[in-house]
């Protein structure tokens, strides 16, 4: 894949996964892991070096140079082509697995090798009243 | 570490160390039976498990081909995923959560208490409730479940307090923090939980009851435990007079082994329980082992299931703490009113945001996926269970073209829903988003079902041999010393996660095959 074909993925991935909170870092990652699942898959390499070219050939100019908007429409517009799906198949899984993901949605990770969270706050929500844990209907 | 010969036939073979194969093994060594289990996985234990959900998936999960067909969503959306098992010692009771609801009485006789539902195979139960009760006990007592038997309740975590405060906004009282098999405080040689989630990953703590860290490691101080994991069994043999004489298995050297038996007890969870008995077909059981019903395979359930998140405009963080710890049982009860048969558990339910994002729509993404993602902070998450219809065409069947790693068929799942399980899915949708809205939320999701964890009903119990595939003991009608241990056994499913059933059923089971078979002789 060419560094040109590299930007243009990135640049897909940026519009169907539209996070205005995600830096570039986990897109760029991500595109790595639909490249390097090409590089191991003949069919979702062909299908990724075609597809990347007809996204071109959508517009009168070159997918990237398209605002975020119109980039969605083009995308919506080849919802269901085999090229497409693959690509978000691969995508869907390495992007929301990027630690830099992680931290903007305010997730932990791992907690066993931290002692878990019965110190660090399982229990600290505190915009609603402690309710009782017990049923107060007689067990089964 | 015991060994027994191959050609010693005297032992009893377990296909699976799961819940049901890991309990009766344990059962039978404590009895006094020589035990081979048979796993196709290998052993993973607390040290090898990931707290990462993805790699965890990748270690544990039976990925081995299967085919999916039918108008449900999974044949669409994960058509080579129709089931969410693990193929590791300890089976699926390493992923599962721990929620121990027992089945109601109705449950047990749902053809006379729901009647003929038109397109539903329903049948009672040849078991009653006052008959498993004993049972029940045993092995609430022997998983250290939560509120049971002075058993103290888990505490409240994050994603309990916003579902058991909308529960009670609602109007809802029967909900608490279990019962589930965690412990609270230390019991029976396991830690108290330190919350630290991972729950289906395989829980490296050990504070969760799972075959691998209670049963096994009980049935291997025996001494009458032969353990052999990465062993894919692939035909179960018989003699000419009908009776079962070991099986054969591919080992980890891929070799094919021979292990003779005197008794031989299948509990490899529904699906390869079923494909086994069809695989074993032979000139005296053309349709398949112990399938002269023609039920083998047929009336597969896998409870009717949903999720619903509710996102609020302040943290849940609801992967703090153990995945599941919140039960609501007020929709479990007798209503036929609600325009359904059957009733239903709201459980809570925590993800990362790595299966939230594969799992909460799936297929979708652009803008309606991510306005979802980026509230994964403040977002709480319940599983819906409830009883779903047994039906003759949801069926197992070894499918056609595809073949495993040892060239045998793999199995197809066919599954429809019954209207039904779609009028109970849709009331259950509302009443959860109704949970969420009690307290607040800003959005309310609902997520279809995930490739199925509860897989039951393939071999099913009956009284009368024509109807089913074993009798009230789990003992095929067709192979005297042949036995099915896991939930393919369920005449119907009812609403209860099925993990402790199958566990009252396997000790009950290994009582009867001690009275039945003497130690040491057949």
């Amino acid at each position: 894949m060419s560094d040109g074909q590299r930007r243009t993925l990135v640049d897909l991935l940026r519009a169907a996964f539209p996070h205005r909170t995600f830096p570039l870092g986990p897109y760029e990652r991500t595109a790595g892991a639909v490249a390097d699942a090409a590089a191991a898959d003949p069919r979702l390499h062909a299908l990724l070096l075609q597809g990347l070219s007809d996204l071109d050939e959508q517009r009168d100019v070159a997918f990237s140079q398209l605002d975020g908007e119109t980039a969605g429409v083009v995308l919506r517009e080849l919802t269901g082509t085999p090229f497409l799906t693959a690509v978000l198949d691969v995508a869907i899984v390495a992007l929301y697995d990027d630690h830099e993901v992680w931290d903007v949605l305010g997730y932990e990770g791992a907690s066993y090798d931290k002692g878990g969270y019965v110190d660090r706050g399982f229990d600290d929500l505190d915009w609603l009243p402690d309710p009782r844990i017990e049923s107060q209907e007689a067990p089964a | 570490m015991t060994r027994f010969d191959h050609d010693d036939s005297d032992v009893v073979v377990v296909v699976g160390s799961g819940a049901g194969g890991g309990t009766l093994a344990n059962e039978l060594c404590r009895r006094g039976f020589k035990t081979v289990v048979l796993e196709a996985g290998p052993h993973l234990t607390g040290a090898d498990y990931h707290n990462d959900e993805w790699k965890a998936f990748d270690q544990m999960a039976w990925t081995d081909p299967r085919t999916a067909t039918g108008s449900w969503g999974i044949a669409r959306d994960f058509p080579t995923l129709p089931a969410w098992i693990v193929k590791a010692v300890g089976g699926t009771s390493t992923h599962w959560a721990g929620a121990c609801p027992r089945f109601k009485a109705h449950e047990l006789t749902a053809r006379s208490t729901y009647g003929d539902l038109d397109g539903a195979n329903l049948l009672d139960w040849p078991i009653t409730l006052s008959e498993l009760e004993p049972y029940y006990d045993r092995a609430e007592i022997k998983m250290g479940v939560s509120h049971r038997h002075g058993r103290p309740p888990l505490p409240a975590n994050n994603n309990y307090k916003v579902f058991a405060n909308g529960a009670e906004k609602v109007g809802y009282r029967d909900y608490a923090t279990g019962p589930y098999a965690t412990n609270a405080e230390p019991y029976d040689g396991r830690p108290a939980t330190v919350q630290d989630g991972f729950n289906f990953q395989g829980d490296k703590h050990g504070s969760k009851w799972s075959t691998l860290v209670a049963e096994l490691p009980k049935a291997e101080a025996t001494g009458l435990l032969d353990l052999r994991p990465e062993s894919h069994v692939a035909q179960i043999l018989h003699d000419s007079t009908g009776r079962a004489t070991g099986v054969l298995y591919v080992d980890r050297e891929g070799s094919l082994r021979r292990q003779r038996a005197a008794v031989v007890c299948v509990a490899g969870n529904s699906i390869e329980s079923a494909r086994l008995l069809l695989l074993s077909a032979s000139a005296r059981f053309p349709d398949g082992l112990a399938n002269s019903s023609g039920q083998v395979g047929r009336n597969y359930m896998r409870h009717t299931t949903a999720t619903v998140w509710g996102q609020f405009d302040k943290p849940v963080r609801m992967y703090r703490g153990e995945t599941m710890a919140g039960v609501i049982a007020d929709e479990s009860r007798l209503d036929t009113d609600r325009g359904f048969v059957g009733g239903y558990y709201m459980e809570t339910i925590a993800l990362g945001p790595a299966f939230f994002a594969k799992f909460v729509a799936p297929g979708s993404w652009g803008p309606s996926l991510t306005e979802i993602v980026d509230g994964y902070l403040n977002t709480a998450g319940m599983w819906i269970v409830g009883e779903d219809m047994p039906q003759e065409t949801n069926r197992v069947t070894l499918s056609g073209g595809t073949v495993d790693a040892h060239g045998l068929p793999v199995a197809n799942v066919h599954f429809d829903d019954h209207a039904n399980d779609v009028a109970m899915r849709s009331h259950a949708q509302r009443q959860g988003a109704a949970v969420y809205n009690a307290v607040g939320a800003t959005r309310v999701v609902e997520t279809p079902p995930y490739p199925s964890t509860h897989n039951l009903g393939t071999c099913r119990m009956s009284r009368r041999p024509g109807d089913g595939v074993v009798d009230r003991f789990g003992r095929a009608h067709d192979v005297p010393n042949l036995f099915v241990s896991d939930g393919s056994v369920f005449t119907t499913g009812a609403a209860a996660n099925p993990t402790l059933t199958i566990v009252a059923l396997a000790i009950r089971q290994a009582e009867y095959i001690a009275t039945e078979y003497r130690t040491g002789s057949s």
